[in-house]
Protein backbone atom coordinates (compact mmCIF):
# COMPACT_ATOMS: atom_id res chain seq x y z
CA UNK A 1 0.00 0.00 0.00
CA UNK A 2 1.09 3.44 -0.70
CA UNK A 3 1.83 6.08 1.93
CA UNK A 4 -1.31 8.07 1.41
CA UNK A 5 -1.18 9.43 4.92
CA UNK A 6 1.67 11.38 5.14
CA UNK A 7 1.08 12.87 1.42
CA UNK A 8 1.28 16.59 1.37
CA UNK A 9 -1.42 18.36 -0.37
CA UNK A 10 -1.29 18.33 -4.19
CA UNK A 11 -0.59 21.67 -6.39
CA UNK A 12 -1.12 20.73 -9.63
CA UNK A 13 -4.76 19.04 -9.10
CA UNK A 14 -7.13 19.15 -11.52
CA UNK A 15 -11.15 19.40 -10.84
CA UNK A 16 -11.67 15.85 -11.65
CA UNK A 17 -9.06 14.69 -9.13
CA UNK A 18 -10.60 16.70 -6.30
CA UNK A 19 -14.41 16.01 -7.45
CA UNK A 20 -12.77 12.19 -7.22
CA UNK A 21 -10.89 12.27 -3.74
CA UNK A 22 -14.22 14.13 -2.37
CA UNK A 23 -16.42 11.23 -3.43
CA UNK A 24 -13.74 8.46 -2.40
CA UNK A 25 -13.92 10.46 0.94
CA UNK A 26 -17.71 9.17 1.10
CA UNK A 27 -16.75 5.63 0.93
CA UNK A 28 -15.31 3.38 4.17
CA UNK A 29 -13.99 -0.16 4.76
CA UNK A 30 -17.42 -2.03 5.30
CA UNK A 31 -19.03 -0.61 2.98
CA UNK A 32 -19.80 -1.95 -0.47
CA UNK A 33 -20.18 0.29 -3.27
CA UNK A 34 -21.45 -0.31 -6.83
CA UNK A 35 -21.47 1.29 -10.42
CA UNK A 36 -23.54 1.89 -13.48
CA UNK A 37 -23.43 3.18 -17.12
CA UNK A 38 -20.53 5.90 -18.18
CA UNK A 39 -19.53 6.03 -14.58
CA UNK A 40 -15.95 7.89 -14.60
CA UNK A 41 -16.05 9.96 -11.64
CA UNK A 42 -17.74 7.01 -8.95
CA UNK A 43 -15.46 4.13 -10.53
CA UNK A 44 -12.13 6.55 -9.57
CA UNK A 45 -13.65 7.17 -6.17
CA UNK A 46 -14.29 3.43 -5.27
CA UNK A 47 -10.80 2.34 -6.91
CA UNK A 48 -8.69 5.15 -5.18
CA UNK A 49 -10.82 4.86 -1.52
CA UNK A 50 -9.64 0.82 -2.01
CA UNK A 51 -5.86 1.78 -2.90
CA UNK A 52 -5.60 4.21 0.15
CA UNK A 53 -8.35 4.79 3.57
CA UNK A 54 -10.79 1.97 2.82
CA UNK A 55 -8.83 -1.26 1.37
CA UNK A 56 -11.84 -3.24 2.31
CA UNK A 57 -14.51 -1.31 0.17
CA UNK A 58 -16.41 -4.15 -1.90
CA UNK A 59 -16.88 -3.00 -5.40
CA UNK A 60 -19.64 -4.29 -7.74
CA UNK A 61 -18.28 -2.87 -10.87
CA UNK A 62 -20.88 -2.61 -13.19
CA UNK A 63 -23.81 -4.12 -10.76
CA UNK A 64 -22.62 -7.56 -11.84
CA UNK A 65 -19.11 -7.98 -11.10
CA UNK A 66 -17.79 -8.38 -7.49
CA UNK A 67 -14.59 -7.09 -6.76
CA UNK A 68 -13.23 -6.68 -10.63
CA UNK A 69 -9.56 -6.46 -11.29
CA UNK A 70 -9.76 -4.22 -14.19
CA UNK A 71 -5.76 -2.89 -15.11
CA UNK A 72 -7.29 0.86 -15.97
CA UNK A 73 -10.10 2.59 -15.78
CA UNK A 74 -11.92 1.46 -19.39
CA UNK A 75 -14.01 3.14 -21.81
CA UNK A 76 -16.74 2.00 -20.74
CA UNK A 77 -17.76 1.39 -16.85
CA UNK A 78 -20.43 -1.33 -17.97
CA UNK A 79 -18.57 -3.65 -20.37
CA UNK A 80 -16.62 -6.71 -19.45
CA UNK A 81 -12.92 -4.60 -19.64
CA UNK A 82 -14.07 -3.52 -16.37
CA UNK A 83 -15.60 -6.66 -14.47
CA UNK A 84 -14.17 -9.30 -16.53
CA UNK A 85 -11.37 -10.71 -13.81
CA UNK A 86 -14.15 -10.25 -10.96
CA UNK A 87 -14.37 -13.16 -8.09
CA UNK A 88 -17.91 -13.91 -8.58
CA UNK A 89 -20.62 -12.38 -11.58
CA UNK A 90 -23.87 -11.21 -9.90
CA UNK A 91 -26.46 -12.60 -11.71
CA UNK A 92 -28.65 -9.27 -12.24
CA UNK A 93 -31.99 -10.00 -11.91
CA UNK A 94 -32.16 -12.19 -8.92
CA UNK A 95 -28.71 -11.36 -7.14
CA UNK A 96 -27.92 -7.82 -7.43
CA UNK A 97 -31.26 -6.63 -6.60
CA UNK A 98 -31.80 -9.20 -3.68
CA UNK A 99 -28.51 -7.34 -2.15
CA UNK A 100 -29.71 -4.02 -3.39
CA UNK A 101 -33.06 -4.41 -1.93
CA UNK A 102 -32.35 -6.46 1.06
CA UNK A 103 -31.39 -2.68 3.20
CA UNK A 104 -28.09 -4.72 5.08
CA UNK A 105 -25.83 -4.08 1.91
CA UNK A 106 -24.64 -1.33 -0.90
CA UNK A 107 -26.23 1.67 1.47
CA UNK A 108 -24.55 3.97 -0.29
CA UNK A 109 -25.21 5.29 -4.15
CA UNK A 110 -23.65 7.40 -6.72
CA UNK A 111 -26.31 8.80 -9.09
CA UNK A 112 -25.57 11.18 -12.36
CA UNK A 113 -28.76 13.07 -13.40
CA UNK A 114 -29.17 15.06 -15.97
CA UNK A 115 -31.44 17.60 -13.96
CA UNK A 116 -31.29 17.79 -10.03
CA UNK A 117 -33.15 19.95 -8.07
CA UNK A 118 -33.00 21.89 -4.97
CA UNK A 119 -34.58 18.98 -2.71
CA UNK A 120 -32.16 16.82 -4.50
CA UNK A 121 -34.74 15.01 -6.86
CA UNK A 122 -33.17 13.91 -9.93
CA UNK A 123 -34.52 13.45 -13.38
CA UNK A 124 -33.06 11.37 -16.20
CA UNK A 125 -36.38 10.94 -18.06
CA UNK A 126 -37.69 13.70 -19.99
CA UNK A 127 -37.08 17.32 -20.55
CA UNK A 128 -40.55 19.26 -21.37
CA UNK A 129 -44.02 19.24 -19.76
CA UNK A 130 -45.83 16.17 -20.94
CA UNK A 131 -44.14 13.00 -20.59
CA UNK A 132 -45.81 11.22 -23.63
CA UNK A 133 -44.73 14.52 -26.11
CA UNK A 134 -41.11 15.26 -24.43
CA UNK A 135 -39.18 18.24 -25.85
CA UNK A 136 -36.54 15.76 -25.04
CA UNK A 137 -36.05 12.16 -24.60
CA UNK A 138 -33.52 11.68 -21.65
CA UNK A 139 -31.90 7.78 -21.69
CA UNK A 140 -34.07 6.64 -18.71
CA UNK A 141 -34.14 5.86 -15.22
CA UNK A 142 -32.42 2.76 -15.03
CA UNK A 143 -31.72 1.80 -11.76
CA UNK A 144 -31.99 5.34 -9.98
CA UNK A 145 -35.92 4.93 -10.03
CA UNK A 146 -35.21 1.94 -7.73
CA UNK A 147 -32.03 3.58 -5.51
CA UNK A 148 -34.20 6.83 -4.70
CA UNK A 149 -36.37 4.95 -3.16
CA UNK A 150 -35.23 2.14 -1.52
CA UNK A 151 -33.55 3.94 1.53
CA UNK A 152 -29.82 4.47 0.12
CA UNK A 153 -27.50 7.55 1.15
CA UNK A 154 -27.67 9.37 -2.29
CA UNK A 155 -24.38 10.96 -3.56
CA UNK A 156 -24.46 13.02 -6.53
CA UNK A 157 -22.07 14.03 -8.99
CA UNK A 158 -22.34 16.85 -10.97
CA UNK A 159 -18.76 17.61 -13.54
CA UNK A 160 -21.14 20.63 -15.13
CA UNK A 161 -22.49 23.08 -12.72
CA UNK A 162 -24.78 25.12 -14.35
CA UNK A 163 -28.27 26.49 -14.84
CA UNK A 164 -29.46 23.84 -16.74
CA UNK A 165 -28.52 20.88 -14.98
CA UNK A 166 -29.18 22.58 -11.27
CA UNK A 167 -32.84 23.41 -11.36
CA UNK A 168 -35.74 24.87 -9.07
CA UNK A 169 -37.94 21.78 -9.78
CA UNK A 170 -36.99 18.97 -11.58
CA UNK A 171 -39.24 18.81 -15.00
CA UNK A 172 -39.88 14.91 -14.14
CA UNK A 173 -39.12 12.84 -10.63
CA UNK A 174 -37.28 9.93 -12.21
CA UNK A 175 -35.15 9.55 -9.07
CA UNK A 176 -36.61 10.25 -5.70
CA UNK A 177 -35.01 12.83 -3.14
CA UNK A 178 -36.64 15.14 -1.00
CA UNK A 179 -39.69 15.60 -3.00
CA UNK A 180 -41.44 18.79 -1.78
CA UNK A 181 -39.01 19.10 1.15
CA UNK A 182 -39.00 19.37 4.57
CA UNK A 183 -40.94 15.53 5.87
CA UNK A 184 -42.26 15.04 2.40
CA UNK A 185 -39.57 12.06 2.29
CA UNK A 186 -40.31 10.20 5.37
CA UNK A 187 -43.92 11.18 5.26
CA UNK A 188 -44.25 8.80 2.08
CA UNK A 189 -42.43 5.66 3.61
CA UNK A 190 -38.74 6.94 2.49
CA UNK A 191 -35.69 6.60 4.14
CA UNK A 192 -32.28 7.78 3.57
CA UNK A 193 -32.02 10.14 0.78
CA UNK A 194 -29.85 12.69 -1.24
CA UNK A 195 -26.53 13.30 1.39
CA UNK A 196 -24.09 15.15 -0.82
CA UNK A 197 -24.19 16.77 -4.33
CA UNK A 198 -20.40 16.55 -5.75
CA UNK A 199 -19.87 19.35 -8.60
CA UNK A 200 -16.99 21.28 -10.17
CA UNK A 201 -17.58 24.46 -7.81
CA UNK A 202 -18.58 22.93 -4.75
CA UNK A 203 -20.26 20.36 -2.39
CA UNK A 204 -23.42 20.66 -1.31
CA UNK A 205 -25.17 19.11 1.68
CA UNK A 206 -29.01 19.73 2.30
CA UNK A 207 -30.24 21.75 5.64
CA UNK A 208 -31.99 18.80 8.27
CA UNK A 209 -34.72 20.40 8.63
CA UNK A 210 -36.13 21.99 5.36
CA UNK A 211 -33.84 19.51 3.07
CA UNK A 212 -33.26 22.37 1.10
CA UNK A 213 -29.94 22.13 -0.90
CA UNK A 214 -26.94 24.35 0.50
CA UNK A 215 -23.11 25.25 -0.10
CA UNK A 216 -21.07 22.64 2.30
CA UNK A 217 -17.72 23.61 0.65
CA UNK A 218 -16.44 25.52 -1.88
CA UNK A 219 -13.60 24.30 -4.25
CA UNK A 220 -10.29 26.31 -4.02
CA UNK A 221 -10.84 29.88 -6.14
CA UNK A 222 -14.44 29.76 -6.10
CA UNK A 223 -16.73 32.22 -4.48
CA UNK A 224 -20.45 31.83 -2.93
CA UNK A 225 -21.79 34.14 -5.84
CA UNK A 226 -19.88 32.17 -8.91
CA UNK A 227 -21.97 28.78 -7.26
CA UNK A 228 -25.15 30.84 -6.94
CA UNK A 229 -24.91 32.69 -11.07
CA UNK A 230 -24.44 28.80 -12.07
CA UNK A 231 -27.62 27.51 -10.15
CA UNK A 232 -31.03 27.29 -11.21
CA UNK A 233 -32.64 28.42 -8.10
CA UNK A 234 -31.58 30.38 -4.69
CA UNK A 235 -29.38 29.19 -2.48
CA UNK A 236 -29.24 30.28 1.02
CA UNK A 237 -26.84 32.66 2.17
CA UNK A 238 -23.78 31.08 4.22
CA UNK A 239 -23.96 31.65 7.73
CA UNK A 240 -20.33 32.95 7.88
CA UNK A 241 -17.18 31.41 6.43
CA UNK A 242 -17.73 28.79 4.13
CA UNK A 243 -15.29 26.14 4.29
CA UNK A 244 -12.63 25.47 1.16
CA UNK A 245 -13.19 21.88 -0.22
CA UNK A 246 -9.57 19.71 0.29
CA UNK A 247 -7.63 19.12 -2.36
CA UNK A 248 -6.15 16.11 -3.28
CA UNK A 249 -2.89 15.03 -1.75
CA UNK A 250 0.57 14.52 -4.23
CA UNK A 251 -0.29 10.32 -3.36
CA UNK A 252 -3.95 10.50 -4.67
CA UNK A 253 -3.08 12.78 -7.52
CA UNK A 254 -0.33 10.14 -8.77
CA UNK A 255 -2.82 7.15 -8.07
CA UNK A 256 -5.31 8.70 -10.19
CA UNK A 257 -3.06 9.58 -12.96
CA UNK A 258 -0.69 6.85 -12.81
CA UNK A 259 -2.38 3.88 -11.53
CA UNK A 260 -6.15 4.42 -11.66
CA UNK A 261 -7.12 6.24 -14.99
CA UNK A 262 -3.93 6.83 -16.99
CA UNK A 263 -5.85 6.62 -20.05
CA UNK A 264 -8.07 9.79 -18.70
CA UNK A 265 -11.59 8.22 -19.07
CA UNK A 266 -12.79 10.59 -16.22
CA UNK A 267 -12.04 14.04 -18.74
CA UNK A 268 -15.12 12.53 -20.69
CA UNK A 269 -17.35 13.36 -18.20
CA UNK A 270 -16.03 17.09 -18.04
CA UNK A 271 -17.22 19.66 -19.79
CA UNK A 272 -20.68 18.71 -21.61
CA UNK B 1 -37.33 -37.64 -27.34
CA UNK B 2 -36.84 -33.78 -27.63
CA UNK B 3 -38.23 -32.02 -30.40
CA UNK B 4 -35.88 -30.30 -32.99
CA UNK B 5 -35.58 -26.70 -32.81
CA UNK B 6 -32.90 -26.06 -35.57
CA UNK B 7 -33.70 -22.87 -38.04
CA UNK B 8 -33.23 -20.63 -40.17
CA UNK B 9 -32.48 -17.09 -39.17
CA UNK B 10 -35.31 -16.42 -41.68
CA UNK B 11 -37.90 -18.72 -40.23
CA UNK B 12 -36.90 -17.62 -37.00
CA UNK B 13 -38.01 -14.18 -37.51
CA UNK B 14 -40.74 -14.95 -39.17
CA UNK B 15 -42.36 -15.84 -35.92
CA UNK B 16 -42.25 -12.48 -34.86
CA UNK B 17 -45.85 -10.81 -36.15
CA UNK B 18 -46.60 -7.21 -37.15
CA UNK B 19 -47.72 -5.59 -34.09
CA UNK B 20 -46.13 -8.27 -31.12
CA UNK B 21 -44.50 -7.19 -28.29
CA UNK B 22 -40.61 -8.79 -28.70
CA UNK B 23 -38.11 -8.27 -25.31
CA UNK B 24 -34.95 -7.87 -26.58
CA UNK B 25 -32.07 -8.69 -24.39
CA UNK B 26 -29.42 -6.05 -24.35
CA UNK B 27 -27.38 -3.70 -22.06
CA UNK B 28 -26.51 -0.82 -23.68
CA UNK B 29 -23.45 -1.97 -25.76
CA UNK B 30 -23.80 -5.62 -25.19
CA UNK B 31 -25.85 -8.91 -26.05
CA UNK B 32 -27.75 -7.50 -28.09
CA UNK B 33 -29.14 -10.68 -30.62
CA UNK B 34 -28.13 -8.35 -33.87
CA UNK B 35 -28.47 -11.03 -36.39
CA UNK B 36 -32.53 -11.67 -35.85
CA UNK B 37 -33.03 -7.92 -35.20
CA UNK B 38 -31.59 -6.86 -38.90
CA UNK B 39 -34.14 -9.48 -40.05
CA UNK B 40 -36.77 -8.47 -38.56
CA UNK B 41 -35.70 -4.76 -40.28
CA UNK B 42 -35.19 -6.88 -43.56
CA UNK B 43 -38.34 -8.87 -43.62
CA UNK B 44 -40.17 -5.49 -42.59
CA UNK B 45 -41.98 -5.85 -39.02
CA UNK B 46 -43.83 -3.02 -38.62
CA UNK B 47 -45.67 -1.45 -34.97
CA UNK B 48 -43.68 -4.16 -32.78
CA UNK B 49 -43.25 -2.74 -28.96
CA UNK B 50 -39.73 -3.41 -27.61
CA UNK B 51 -39.40 -4.66 -23.94
CA UNK B 52 -35.31 -3.99 -22.88
CA UNK B 53 -33.38 -3.31 -19.75
CA UNK B 54 -31.06 -1.29 -21.49
CA UNK B 55 -31.80 -0.77 -25.39
CA UNK B 56 -28.88 0.19 -27.41
CA UNK B 57 -28.49 0.16 -30.98
CA UNK B 58 -30.69 -2.50 -31.61
CA UNK B 59 -33.51 -0.03 -30.47
CA UNK B 60 -32.26 2.77 -32.60
CA UNK B 61 -32.02 0.53 -36.01
CA UNK B 62 -35.62 -0.82 -35.01
CA UNK B 63 -36.67 3.28 -34.61
CA UNK B 64 -34.40 3.91 -37.67
CA UNK B 65 -36.66 1.65 -40.02
CA UNK B 66 -39.59 2.86 -38.22
CA UNK B 67 -40.54 -0.68 -37.12
CA UNK B 68 -41.12 0.15 -33.53
CA UNK B 69 -44.34 1.87 -32.09
CA UNK B 70 -43.89 1.45 -28.64
CA UNK B 71 -40.88 0.92 -26.05
CA UNK B 72 -41.21 -0.34 -22.28
CA UNK B 73 -37.73 -0.50 -20.61
CA UNK B 74 -35.15 1.30 -17.92
CA UNK B 75 -33.38 3.09 -20.31
CA UNK B 76 -32.26 3.71 -23.89
CA UNK B 77 -28.34 4.51 -24.11
CA UNK B 78 -25.67 3.39 -26.05
CA UNK B 79 -22.81 4.56 -22.89
CA UNK B 80 -20.03 6.14 -24.34
CA UNK B 81 -21.54 6.38 -27.95
CA UNK B 82 -24.36 8.43 -26.45
CA UNK B 83 -28.26 8.83 -26.96
CA UNK B 84 -29.77 6.66 -29.33
CA UNK B 85 -30.94 9.64 -31.76
CA UNK B 86 -33.74 8.00 -33.90
CA UNK B 87 -35.11 6.43 -30.60
CA UNK B 88 -35.12 9.84 -29.35
CA UNK B 89 -36.81 11.33 -32.40
CA UNK B 90 -39.28 9.35 -32.54
CA UNK B 91 -40.20 9.39 -29.02
CA UNK B 92 -40.42 13.66 -28.93
CA UNK B 93 -42.49 13.14 -32.31
CA UNK B 94 -44.60 10.59 -30.61
CA UNK B 95 -44.09 7.98 -33.28
CA UNK B 96 -42.57 5.51 -30.44
CA UNK B 97 -44.63 5.78 -26.65
CA UNK B 98 -42.12 4.78 -23.71
CA UNK B 99 -43.76 3.39 -20.82
CA UNK B 100 -40.20 4.12 -18.52
CA UNK B 101 -39.42 1.29 -15.93
CA UNK B 102 -37.08 1.40 -13.28
CA UNK B 103 -34.71 -2.29 -13.18
CA UNK B 104 -37.01 -3.77 -10.37
CA UNK B 105 -40.22 -2.76 -11.81
CA UNK B 106 -39.75 -4.23 -15.03
CA UNK B 107 -37.88 -7.29 -13.32
CA UNK B 108 -41.55 -7.68 -11.31
CA UNK B 109 -43.40 -6.99 -14.48
CA UNK B 110 -41.45 -9.84 -16.30
CA UNK B 111 -41.62 -11.95 -13.19
CA UNK B 112 -45.03 -11.71 -12.57
CA UNK B 113 -45.78 -12.72 -16.18
CA UNK B 114 -43.59 -16.01 -16.25
CA UNK B 115 -44.73 -16.85 -12.63
CA UNK B 116 -48.56 -16.58 -13.72
CA UNK B 117 -49.23 -13.95 -10.94
CA UNK B 118 -51.34 -10.56 -12.08
CA UNK B 119 -48.34 -8.82 -10.17
CA UNK B 120 -45.47 -8.73 -8.25
CA UNK B 121 -44.75 -5.49 -5.99
CA UNK B 122 -41.73 -3.32 -5.92
CA UNK B 123 -40.13 -0.62 -3.26
CA UNK B 124 -38.64 0.96 -6.02
CA UNK B 125 -40.46 4.35 -7.88
CA UNK B 126 -41.96 5.42 -4.50
CA UNK B 127 -41.91 9.38 -4.85
CA UNK B 128 -41.21 9.60 -8.50
CA UNK B 129 -43.34 10.89 -10.95
CA UNK B 130 -42.95 7.88 -13.38
CA UNK B 131 -46.34 5.49 -11.03
CA UNK B 132 -48.35 8.59 -12.35
CA UNK B 133 -47.93 8.33 -15.91
CA UNK B 134 -48.65 4.54 -16.21
CA UNK B 135 -51.12 2.46 -15.62
CA UNK B 136 -49.47 -0.98 -14.99
CA UNK B 137 -48.26 0.30 -12.17
CA UNK B 138 -50.60 0.96 -9.28
CA UNK B 139 -49.47 1.72 -5.47
CA UNK B 140 -50.70 -0.78 -3.29
CA UNK B 141 -51.75 -0.97 0.97
CA UNK B 142 -49.21 -3.66 2.45
CA UNK B 143 -52.54 -6.29 3.40
CA UNK B 144 -49.82 -7.21 6.78
CA UNK B 145 -49.96 -3.41 7.82
CA UNK B 146 -46.58 -2.12 6.59
CA UNK B 147 -45.96 0.72 4.34
CA UNK B 148 -47.26 0.78 0.85
CA UNK B 149 -45.56 -0.68 -2.26
CA UNK B 150 -45.53 -0.59 -6.14
CA UNK B 151 -47.82 -3.42 -7.99
CA UNK B 152 -46.05 -4.10 -11.13
CA UNK B 153 -48.07 -5.66 -13.43
CA UNK B 154 -47.93 -8.60 -14.93
CA UNK B 155 -46.30 -8.62 -18.24
CA UNK B 156 -46.08 -11.45 -20.95
CA UNK B 157 -44.11 -10.49 -23.92
CA UNK B 158 -45.40 -12.17 -27.14
CA UNK B 159 -41.36 -13.19 -28.15
CA UNK B 160 -38.24 -12.81 -26.31
CA UNK B 161 -34.61 -12.43 -28.75
CA UNK B 162 -32.18 -14.07 -26.78
CA UNK B 163 -28.40 -14.68 -28.12
CA UNK B 164 -26.19 -17.49 -26.46
CA UNK B 165 -22.90 -18.43 -26.57
CA UNK B 166 -23.73 -22.78 -27.40
CA UNK B 167 -27.18 -24.90 -28.12
CA UNK B 168 -27.51 -28.15 -29.25
CA UNK B 169 -30.26 -28.91 -31.60
CA UNK B 170 -32.94 -29.40 -29.22
CA UNK B 171 -32.65 -25.82 -28.14
CA UNK B 172 -30.95 -26.54 -24.32
CA UNK B 173 -29.29 -23.06 -24.21
CA UNK B 174 -25.60 -23.15 -22.62
CA UNK B 175 -23.55 -19.71 -21.74
CA UNK B 176 -20.53 -19.56 -21.31
CA UNK B 177 -18.96 -18.06 -17.85
CA UNK B 178 -20.26 -14.18 -17.65
CA UNK B 179 -22.10 -11.51 -16.18
CA UNK B 180 -26.05 -12.44 -16.34
CA UNK B 181 -27.86 -9.53 -16.90
CA UNK B 182 -31.80 -9.61 -16.07
CA UNK B 183 -32.63 -10.18 -19.90
CA UNK B 184 -31.59 -13.78 -19.89
CA UNK B 185 -32.91 -14.30 -15.90
CA UNK B 186 -36.64 -13.57 -16.53
CA UNK B 187 -37.41 -12.14 -20.24
CA UNK B 188 -37.30 -15.78 -21.95
CA UNK B 189 -39.35 -17.42 -19.30
CA UNK B 190 -41.78 -14.17 -19.32
CA UNK B 191 -42.43 -14.30 -23.45
CA UNK B 192 -45.27 -16.69 -24.88
CA UNK B 193 -42.52 -17.37 -28.11
CA UNK B 194 -38.49 -17.68 -27.25
CA UNK B 195 -35.87 -17.35 -29.91
CA UNK B 196 -32.69 -17.66 -29.91
CA UNK B 197 -29.45 -17.25 -31.68
CA UNK B 198 -26.33 -19.06 -30.80
CA UNK B 199 -22.42 -18.51 -31.88
CA UNK B 200 -22.11 -22.13 -32.48
CA UNK B 201 -24.93 -25.39 -32.39
CA UNK B 202 -23.20 -28.47 -30.19
CA UNK B 203 -23.57 -31.76 -29.81
CA UNK B 204 -25.46 -32.21 -26.50
CA UNK B 205 -22.54 -33.75 -24.81
CA UNK B 206 -20.76 -30.31 -24.86
CA UNK B 207 -23.73 -28.81 -22.77
CA UNK B 208 -23.99 -32.35 -20.37
CA UNK B 209 -20.31 -31.70 -19.43
CA UNK B 210 -20.76 -28.72 -18.14
CA UNK B 211 -24.79 -28.28 -16.99
CA UNK B 212 -24.76 -25.78 -14.50
CA UNK B 213 -24.15 -23.53 -17.44
CA UNK B 214 -27.29 -24.49 -18.92
CA UNK B 215 -29.49 -21.71 -18.80
CA UNK B 216 -32.64 -22.33 -20.39
CA UNK B 217 -34.50 -25.73 -21.08
CA UNK B 218 -34.90 -26.70 -24.46
CA UNK B 219 -38.57 -27.13 -24.16
CA UNK B 220 -38.99 -23.19 -23.45
CA UNK B 221 -37.41 -22.55 -26.68
CA UNK B 222 -39.68 -22.35 -29.73
CA UNK B 223 -36.38 -22.09 -32.30
CA UNK B 224 -32.54 -21.64 -31.92
CA UNK B 225 -30.58 -20.38 -34.82
CA UNK B 226 -26.53 -21.18 -35.56
CA UNK B 227 -25.36 -17.34 -36.02
CA UNK B 228 -21.72 -16.68 -35.17
CA UNK B 229 -21.04 -13.04 -34.45
CA UNK B 230 -24.92 -12.92 -34.25
CA UNK B 231 -23.82 -10.20 -31.07
CA UNK B 232 -21.90 -7.55 -33.80
CA UNK B 233 -21.89 -4.93 -33.41
CA UNK B 234 -22.71 -5.09 -29.88
CA UNK B 235 -19.71 -7.56 -27.19
CA UNK B 236 -20.57 -10.77 -26.16
CA UNK B 237 -18.59 -11.44 -23.66
CA UNK B 238 -16.08 -13.64 -23.32
CA UNK B 239 -15.76 -14.30 -27.56
CA UNK B 240 -15.74 -11.07 -28.93
CA UNK B 241 -16.05 -6.92 -28.14
CA UNK B 242 -18.43 -4.48 -28.73
CA UNK B 243 -17.47 -2.82 -32.51
CA UNK B 244 -16.46 0.55 -32.03
CA UNK B 245 -15.93 2.01 -35.16
CA UNK B 246 -19.68 0.59 -36.52
CA UNK B 247 -21.36 2.31 -32.99
CA UNK B 248 -19.05 5.92 -34.38
CA UNK B 249 -20.27 5.08 -37.82
CA UNK B 250 -23.82 4.55 -36.91
CA UNK B 251 -23.31 8.03 -34.46
CA UNK B 252 -22.19 10.13 -36.87
CA UNK B 253 -24.82 8.67 -39.76
CA UNK B 254 -28.44 9.49 -36.96
CA UNK B 255 -28.99 12.74 -36.93
CA UNK B 256 -28.64 12.98 -41.12
CA UNK B 257 -32.14 11.43 -42.13
CA UNK B 258 -29.73 10.83 -45.77
CA UNK B 259 -27.18 9.27 -43.68
CA UNK B 260 -29.28 6.82 -42.10
CA UNK B 261 -31.08 5.37 -45.25
CA UNK B 262 -27.42 4.94 -46.52
CA UNK B 263 -26.45 3.23 -43.19
CA UNK B 264 -29.37 0.88 -43.11
CA UNK B 265 -29.28 0.13 -46.74
CA UNK B 266 -25.36 -0.45 -46.38
CA UNK B 267 -25.53 -3.04 -43.38
CA UNK B 268 -28.77 -3.66 -42.42
CA UNK B 269 -31.24 -4.31 -45.45
CA UNK B 270 -28.67 -4.80 -48.36
CA UNK B 271 -26.95 -7.71 -47.42
CA UNK B 272 -29.30 -10.64 -47.98
CA UNK B 273 -28.04 -12.69 -44.77
CA UNK B 274 -26.35 -12.87 -41.97
CA UNK B 275 -23.17 -14.07 -44.02
CA UNK B 276 -23.30 -11.14 -46.10
CA UNK B 277 -23.79 -8.74 -43.43
CA UNK B 278 -20.52 -10.01 -41.98
CA UNK B 279 -18.34 -9.33 -44.98
CA UNK B 280 -19.95 -6.02 -45.71
CA UNK B 281 -18.26 -5.16 -42.29
CA UNK B 282 -15.01 -5.96 -43.05
CA UNK B 283 -15.19 -9.63 -43.38
CA UNK B 284 -12.61 -12.32 -41.15
CA UNK B 285 -9.88 -9.57 -40.80
CA UNK B 286 -12.51 -7.16 -39.00
CA UNK B 287 -14.30 -10.30 -36.76
CA UNK B 288 -10.53 -11.05 -35.53
CA UNK B 289 -10.33 -7.37 -34.80
CA UNK B 290 -13.72 -7.55 -32.12
CA UNK B 291 -12.51 -10.74 -31.15
CA UNK B 292 -9.27 -9.59 -29.91
CA UNK B 293 -11.41 -6.59 -28.14
CA UNK B 294 -9.54 -4.00 -30.17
Amino acid sequence: MSDWQNSPPAEDWTIDELMIARLAACFADGDQACNGMASFVPVSAFWLARLTHAPDLVWLAGAVGLEPRPDRVPASTLEAPLWRDSIMYVEQYGDFWTIALNGRWLTKFCVGSAQLDRFGNGNNSIIGTDYHAPRVRLPGTAGLGDMGSIGKALYYWNPNHNPRSLVENVDFISCAGYLGGGSERADAGLEGGPELVITNLCVLDFHPDTRHMQVASLHPGVTFDQVQEATGFELPAPEGRLPTTAVPTVEQVRLIREVIDPDNMRRREFGG
Amino acid sequence: MSAEKLATLEDAAALVRDGDTVAIQNMATQAAPMALVRELIRQGRKELGVVCLVGGIPVDWLAAAGAINRLIGAAVSMEQFGLCQRYRKAVESGAIRVEELSETALNARLGAGARNLPFLPTRGLIGTDLIDVNDNLVMLDDPFGGPSVVACKALIPDVALVHAHKADRFGNIGYEPTALWPDLGIMPKAATTVIVTVEEIVDSEVLRADPDRTVLPGFMVDAVVEAPFGAHPTSFFPRYGYDTAMHLEWIGSARDDEAVAGFMEKYVTGPADHAAYLEVVGGAERLAAVEAWE
